[in-house]
Formats: C-alpha cells, structure tokens, sequence
C-alpha cells in the first residue's frame, strides 16, 4: 500500500533543460576531442616540414660522409614515402606523435614532398631519438647526398665485412653499428655465407663495391659503390628500388646539362667529345626497371664516362 | 483562470531558456569562428616561416649540389652549368623556391644573361616569379671557363639568391 501519494513533478522546462544540456555537453566533448585531432595533425604536419628542413645541413658538401643525431620532443613515428613517378621522382616525410589523450598512435599528419632528398629507411620508424649518417652517390658525377636513418632502438651487426666499410664505420663511429662483436638484439648483416638477417653478396674485385644483398622474407636488392651499399642495409626494398630509380633520374637530368655544357663549351675549345655518350647515359638512366639493371649495364656505361671525363684536359665533370 | 496563469509562466520560462540556449550557441559560435581565424593565421606564418628557413638552409647549400658544383674549386658555382639550368623547365619545381638567382658581384656587369650575351652578363635567373618574399642570399664564387690565353677556368665573386615558396 502506498501511503505517500505525493509524486515528483518533472515539469516540462526540467525535461527541456536535461535534454539540451545532454546536447550541448555532447557537442562540447565532440568539438573538443575534433580541436585536439586537428592540433595533433597540425603539429605532426608541421614537425615532418621541419625535419625535413633539418635534414638539409646533415646532407654532404665536399665531406665523404656525415653523421648527426635527431632527437624529437615526444616518441615519433617517421614514415617514408618515395614516388618514382615524374621527372625527379618525390620524397614525402611525414610524423605521428605519440600522446597521451585518446589514441596513443593516430595516422601521421600530411607528408611534406621533397623532390631533392633521398632518405634510406625503413618505411615506418619509431622512437624519440634517431641517428643519421648522409653520403655523397656518384656514378660518375656526383648525383646527390643520400640521408640513412635508424632509430636508437635499432642495432646493426656487420659480420667480417670489407676493409673499405670497416674502416668508415669505425673512423665515423657510427652509433649503433658494431663490427663483428655482435650484440644478441642486432640485425646480423653478414658479408660470408647465408642466414643471417641480411645477407651481402660482393661481386668482383672492382675499385667500388658492388653486389647484392638480401634481407630475411626480402627480395634480393642490387647495388653499386658504397653509397647505395648502405641505402640498401638501412631501408626496405620497395624503398631503396624507388630511390634507386629516382637517383637514376636525376642522373639522367645531369647528363643532358652536362651534355648542354659540352657543346656550349666545344666552340669555345673545349672540347670534350663525350655528347654522344651523354645523351645514350641519360637515356640509359631514365629508362632504369630496377636495381639489377645498376650492375646489369649502368655501372659499365658509368665507368666509361669517368674514364674518359679523367683523360680529358678541359674536364666536364 | 489559475490554470491559464500557470500555463503562460511556464511558456514564459521555455521562452527565456530558449533565448539563454541561442546566446551560449551564438557565443560558442563565435568563439569558433576567432579561434579558427586566430589559428588559420598562425598556421599561414608557420607554413610561410617553415618555408623561408628551407630557403635559407638550401641557399647555404646549393654551391655543392650537382647541378651547380664546380670541379674546378671547392664550393665554387659552375657559371655554365648554371646558364644550362635555366633553360631546363624541368628543374623549376626541384628546390621547392619561388625565386633562384645568381648574380655577379664583381667584376661589374650588366643584363640578364641569354644565349646572345653570356658570360658578359650580370644575372642567372633560375627559377623567376614576380611576387616572392625577401630572398635569403649568399656570397659564393662563380667559375667558367674562358677560352682566352689558352683557355682557362675564370672564377668571380657573385651571389645567389633564394626565397621560399609562398602561399598563394
């Protein structure tokens, strides 16, 4: 029996008023968490710019190699990105900061595109401190600096590798890269043998080193002279296949202006004889399917251009 | 008539909520809309800053990338590989630059340079474009090779100028 026959009067303006309050409180939490995608975007967009623009002074000058260290405020994914279509071909950088509302990991913010940057990487790296280590590629002329980037997390192991690498990596003294005494959690990179985590197979005994490597559930990746030697330790295969194309296509832009130089330079009496050559090199260059083709016959046409530019009196390159 | 009374206080209170509701709405609103014009604006500098540091780094650098090194000097300009890149359309999107000049400091000389006039010329424009910001320049040295007593490699005191890419 209910005695109290008193009821609660939920009046209209109070069911009004919970209802609208629920609106905008959901609203509010909505705009705030969109506000807070947006700056994480924001910021991500404009950190990979900035790397990008930091990366620009670790490239090499007249250097033969260079090393730095890069140390991001936060835990950072880096993605690398490589077009090889159009002229140059594109590098896209960009990062996702890790945070501490909502999602550790959201997608990266819009890449920044560099058509003049050749970055050596694993597609995704993680962490808040990276090492970097830059060197020139020519093939004959100087074609541009190449950027390999590893995380502090990541070690790699060179097992009784050639004297030439040897000795750069220990007058470098590169970090994280050891030499034979090999710690339990480094990639294996061996030089004699198979089953290692990337496995390196040296060709001839020409005055640049030249071979082919092959990482563990990899392809097998081709490479000539020692610059493109660490492109292919430090990044993937898709990514150093696009680079190597890219490269090719800046080389095939050179030889026309070299090309264009030699016969500006000819009636002046500097002669030079090399157009022909030029003009096959960059066709040669342009048309590159993949890496193989760098030892297949790049590498010759190579050779013979620089032997030639050597004998020369009035140089082109 | 009590009933009727009660009725129209209660309308009255919806009526009032309902004006509170579109003034806090309006006020948000506006907040909004100052926020993302304040924000737009700050992230327009950011983009034209980010863009003119990349401008200032790559002029400290383009002495020694391929397309203008010299083999004659370290961190010489080559003049003529230069008066080729201008002609090569293929090369304006390359730096990311809405203007890259080279121009000749000393010995004084005057023009543009082209086909008709090179290299007694004062002016390499890579990459030209009517509206940039300040350009960030640096002193270098430009060399080309000079057919006179027997031919020889001439180097020059210029300078290079560059400015970022700007939002349009």
């Amino acid at each position: 029996m209910i005695k109290n026959k008193r009821a609660f009067e939920f009046s209209f303006s109070w069911l009004f008023a919970i209802i609208v309050g629920a609106v905008i409180i959901f609203l509010a939490i909505y705009a705030a968490n969109k506000f807070i995608g947006t700056e994480r975007v924001k910021q991500d967009t404009e950190l990979g710019k900035e790397l990008g623009i930091i990366l620009l002074p670790i490239e090499t000058d007249l250097e033969t190699a260079k090393t730095s260290k890069i140390s991001f405020p936060f835990e950072t994914r880096l993605y690398n990105d490589c077009i090889s279509s159009n002229v140059f071909g594109s590098q896209k950088i960009s990062t996702a900061t890790k945070s501490g509302i909502g999602n550790a990991w959201e997608n990266p913010g819009f890449a920044s595109t560099f058509y003049n940057k050749y970055i050596f990487s694993e597609k995704i790296l993680e962490g808040k401190d990276y090492f970097v280590f830059s060197k020139p590629f020519e093939m004959p002329f100087k074609i541009a600096s190449l950027i390999y980037l590893w995380p502090k997390d990541e070690q790699f192991c060179f097992v009784a590798p050639p004297n030439e690498i040897q000795e750069e990596i220990t007058d470098l003294q590169l970090e994280n890269i050891f030499i034979d005494n090999c710690p339990p959690k480094a990639k294996k990179v061996c030089f004699t043998g198979s089953g290692c985590d990337i496995d390196v197979n040296l060709l001839g005994s020409s005055s640049e080193i030249r071979g082919s490597l092959k990482r563990k559930y990899s392809n097998k990746v081709y490479f000539e002279t020692t610059a493109l030697f660490y492109g292919a330790i430090f990044a993937e295969p898709e990514i150093y296949e696009c680079q190597v194309k890219r490269l090719m296509k800046r080389a095939s832009e050179l030889s026309l202006i070299y090309y264009t130089k030699s016969t500006l330079l000819s009636p002046k009496g500097c002669s030079s004889n090399l157009e022909s050559s030029l003009i096959y090199y960059a066709n040669q260059t342009f048309s590159i399917n993949n890496s193989l083709d760098l030892i297949s016959y790049i590498s010759q046409d190579s050779d013979s251009l620089r032997r030639r530019n050597n004998d020369l009196d009035c140089k082109l390159f | 008539m009590t009933w009727i009374a009660s009725s129209s206080k209660g309308q009255l209170k919806i009526q009032q909520m309902a004006f509170v509701l579109m003034a806090i709405i309006f006020f948000f609103a506006l907040v909004a809309i100052l926020y993302i014009i304040i924000s737009l604006g700050s992230l327009k500098e950011k983009a034209v800053s980010l863009q003119e540091d990349e401008a200032k780094e790559l002029v400290r650098k383009l002495a020694s990338t391929p397309e203008f090194a010299s083999s004659a000097c370290s961190n010489c300009i080559d003049l003529d590989k230069v008066f080729v890149l201008k002609f090569r359309n293929s090369y304006k999107k390359f730096w990311n630059l809405d203007f890259l000049q080279i121009e000749k400091i000393f010995p004084l000389s005057k023009g543009e340079c082209e086909k008709s006039n090179y290299p007694q010329c004062s002016k390499i424009t890579i990459i030209p474009q009517e509206e940039f910001g300040s350009p960030s320049s640096s002193f270098v040295s430009l060399c080309h090779f000079e057919p006179q007593k027997g031919g020889y490699v001439k180097c020059e005191l210029g300078r290079i100028y560059a400015s970022g890419k700007g939002l349009k």
